[in-house]
């Protein structure tokens, strides 16, 4: 009797966890909530350090403000996508696959529909490769080709498409690979805004390149996490290097009381900020991104 | 009972971490849902920038997403906690820790617009309203 009754106990444990799991309705929620107790400081982490997340703008705000300048469409600028076979490895296809995906960007905003439609082609051929291609759904793929050709939703579907692939790879534990996916794509956008300079010198252009110097340290920081990795050596020497250029942009903010619209609900921030940058600056800033460039994309 | 024991401890082994991934599983799958449900706060003219901000925060946390607002820009700022708006305060401050805007202000507005005339580093920082528990998601969008 007594073998019998404590060989029952395994299946008691095996029930009591079933029913523990599959108790839902009103108190779901409650016991989420008890979980999120043990479920926080692990979680945490993942926020990096001291609980700070560090974002880094999307590309095609300036890719945006390159198209606004009235710069015209140069194709000799993005990375050429019979090269895409070229990357073997996942710390090459992440990086880019932000850069294609900032130059599927580019293609939409001066509706090259062409040109679009090959860097969509590139860009979901390395997200295969990488294995996300169940972060898009069927859905989000036929929006694409059927909107090929429509600026305004191609945005907004390349927008979706970066946002499905970046929570899909945070949700898999594949922070690496979404932090070199950012990378490329910030590498790529820097490099339009340098070449824009370049040829055509614009304020506004010449603004947004200085802006990046905060955005630069904060990229550092999301890569410095895997230095470790012998891959990532040369990219975060170069990323440093470019860095010290950096360094010499001069930045003063002079704080100024925002102005709320209740009604509208708009914030106007007035503060003002001045940057100093050089032409000698930015010279030396191209080159250094031409070659951060030069050994992604090679 | 050397033999039943053992297999207690065998049944523990792989039944916890299944409810442990339950447990995970269930919270990404809030947030999934509250992430969903904040989005239709960024539509039209505004373009999300692509990515989803994500804190699992207790009563008295908050947490702090550090970003760019170039000058020239209009943002948009959805902040969202369970399935109703209203649970989420957020607060938006310069490098110098100013205070630029705040929802509490505003019965908790579950977005604001913000116009920039020159760039400038923000701090968003979010926080619960009442819950004990909850995810925190934020979602930025630009005006096109």
């Amino acid at each position: 009797m007594k073998k019998s009754i404590f060989a029952l106990i395994p299946l008691f444990v095996i029930s009591l966890s079933v029913i523990i799991t599959s108790c839902g309705g009103n108190n779901e929620e409650e016991k989420v909530d008890k979980q999120i107790n043990k479920m926080i400081d692990s979680n945490n982490v993942a926020l990096g350090v001291s609980g700070k997340m560090f974002i880094i703008p999307s590309p095609i705000q300036t890719a945006m403000l390159i198209q606004k300048s009235g710069a015209q469409y140069d194709k000799s600028m993005l990375n050429e996508t019979g090269k895409v076979n070229s990357y073997s490895t996942k710390f090459f296809q992440c990086l880019n696959l932000g850069i294609y995906g900032a130059d599927l960007g580019y293609t939409t905003l001066y509706d090259q529909t062409q040109d679009a439609l090959s860097y969509f082609n590139v860009t979901n051929k390395i997200a295969n490769d990488l294995g996300l291609a169940s972060a898009f759904d069927k859905n989000l793929i036929e929006r694409f080709q059927k909107n090929l050709g429509t600026k305004d939703s191609m945005l907004v579907l390349v927008s979706a498409a970066y946002r499905a692939s970046n929570d899909f790879l945070k949700h898999n534990d594949r922070m690496e690979e979404a932090s070199l996916i950012i990378a490329g794509g910030w590498i790529e956008t820097l490099n339009f805004a340098l070449n824009v300079q370049k040829s055509k010198g614009n304020e506004d252009v010449k603004r947004r390149i200085a802006d990046q110097k905060n955005t630069l340290n904060n990229l550092i920081s999301l890569l410095s996490a895997y230095q470790g990795n012998e891959e990532y050596v040369e990219l975060l020497q170069k990323l440093n290097d470019l860095k010290t250029e950096y360094d010499k942009v001069q930045y003063k903010y002079v704080f100024e009381q925002p102005v709320t619209d209740e009604v509208t609900k708009v914030t106007t921030i007035t503060s003002k900020s001045d940057i100093i940058i050089s032409p000698e600056n930015i010279q030396t800033i191209s080159e250094k991104v031409a070659a951060i460039r030069g050994l992604i994309t090679a | 009972m050397k033999k039943v024991f053992f297999r207690l401890l065998v049944g523990l082994f792989f039944i916890l971490p299944s409810i442990w991934k339950g447990a995970g599983m269930g919270l990404h799958a809030q947030c999934d849902t509250i992430a969903s449900v904040c989005a239709k706060h960024i539509m039209a003219p505004y373009i999300s920038d692509g990515q989803q901000y994500r804190a699992l925060l207790m009563a008295e946390q908050n947490a702090e997403f550090h970003t760019t607002f170039y000058g020239g820009g209009t943002y948009r700022i959805a902040a969202c906690t369970g399935l109703k708006d209203g649970n989420l305060v957020f607060s938006v401050y310069d490098e110098e820790r100013n205070l630029l805007f705040s929802n509490k202000e505003y019965k908790n507005a579950p977005y604001w617009d913000f116009k920039v005339n020159s760039t400038l580093d923000v701090i968003i920082e979010a926080t619960l309203d009442g819950a004990q528990s909850g995810c925190a998601v934020v979602l930025i969008g630009f005006k096109q």
